[in-house]
């Protein structure tokens, strides 16, 4: 069952990656398209990121003292700062877990 | 899995023209930050497995043949707590469809690739390949570079779930040390830099706002909704502006 499950869940993912590579798709991009798909990086990853840090264990959390709050606005502000993606990474993750320790 | 893959990269190593060879390189040095930042993610996908009872294998299986981190720890909470095969699945499919726009944002580079190439890369297509891989164009791309990027992040994320599944079974509540941060860290950094004109402020904002919204509502399709509204948002606000993207 767990076996079925994984193989499924590997298939739908898959699918859902591969689907608009397949060139037989009869699919053309007009420049509007092209333009919208630009903002796929910054759209698509900034949801993933809201909930985990204004939604914390499933419950809302819009304190500023937030460590997720917190420890995102460090990393936004070091690499505006540093333009280092791994230095602020990496020291906002520092930040994150010694506020976490605080706060808590 | 892991050792053939190995195999796989040596004989991509020795077998490949020089040039191949450097981009691959080139591809799997750009993406070492972000394999090592997925460290803590992927400790947990691995930990968590261990603490829903299954197997040191099915657990690895997860980030061997799905090798998607939030759908990984959403399937895993929902076999917990008794959900059936169905609405697993379905779950996977809306929480892992923002690969379908990646999909189609990399199709002018990658639906002219022989198969082998499309089915490869497609595979490997995350969050992470995308964010790296989709500002170039046609002249630009280089599959070898992407496959580099591609394969060094599953080695990395395979490595990481199976100190997660060994530390899993050793310390128990790992789940608890705000693992999660690590992928607000990585996007944040990723995005950032990005935030240069006022049609990406706004994507970023109904973005952020919108997934906030649509979580605390439990859709399923929040991420995706919200991501969606967010490019929509950017694209109707360059189109008034007439600013580059």
């Amino acid at each position: 069952m767990t076996w079925l499950l994984i193989f499924a869940m590997g298939a739908v993912v898959f699918l859902n990656r591969y689907a608009f590579l397949e060139p037989r798709l009869p699919l053309r991009l007009s420049s509007n398209a092209r333009q919208f798909l630009g903002f796929a990086v910054p759209g698509m990853l900034t949801a993933i990121c809201g909930p985990i840090i204004f939604l914390p264990g499933h419950q809302l959390d819009l304190s500023p003292l937030n460590p997720y709050l917190l420890g995102a606005l460090v990393a936004v502000a070091l690499v505006l700062l540093t333009r280092s993606v791994l230095l602020s990474m990496l020291a906002s993750m520092l930040i994150f877990f010694l506020l976490r320790s605080w706060l808590a | 899995m892991l050792p053939y893959l190995a195999k796989c990269a040596a004989a991509i190593m020795s077998s490949s023209p020089p040039i191949a060879r450097q981009a691959f390189l080139h591809g799997a040095i750009a993406i070492l930050p972000l394999s090592l930042a997925v460290a803590p993610w992927g400790l947990l996908a691995g930990s968590m497995a261990i603490e829903a009872n299954l197997s040191a294998w099915q657990g690895q299986g997860l980030s061997a043949i799905v090798f998607a981190g939030a759908a990984q720890l959403v399937a895993i909470g929902m076999l917990k707590g008794g959900a059936n095969l169905l609405s697993i699945l379905l779950t996977t499919l809306l929480l892992t469809s923002q690969h379908l726009l990646y999909g189609l944002s990399m199709r002018p580079v990658l639906s002219n690739q022989p198969l082998r190439w499309r089915l490869g890369l497609g595979f490997l297509l995350t969050d992470e390949f995308f964010a790296l891989t989709s500002h170039y164009d046609q002249q630009q791309f280089n599959r070898w570079y992407a496959l580099g990027i591609g394969l060094t992040f599953y080695v990395a994320w395979n490595l990481f779930t199976l100190a997660g599944i060994v530390l899993g079974q050793n310390i128990p509540h790992l789940d608890q040390l705000g693992l999660d941060f690590s992928i607000v860290a990585t996007f944040v950094a990723l995005i950032a830099p990005l935030v240069r004109n006022l049609a990406t402020v706004v994507c970023v904002a109904v973005s952020l706002f919108c997934s906030v919204l649509f979580s605390y509502w439990h859709w399923e399709t929040a991420l995706v909704a919200a991501g969606l509204l967010g490019m929509a948002a950017g694209f109707v606000c360059q189109k008034f502006t007439g600013g580059r993207p």
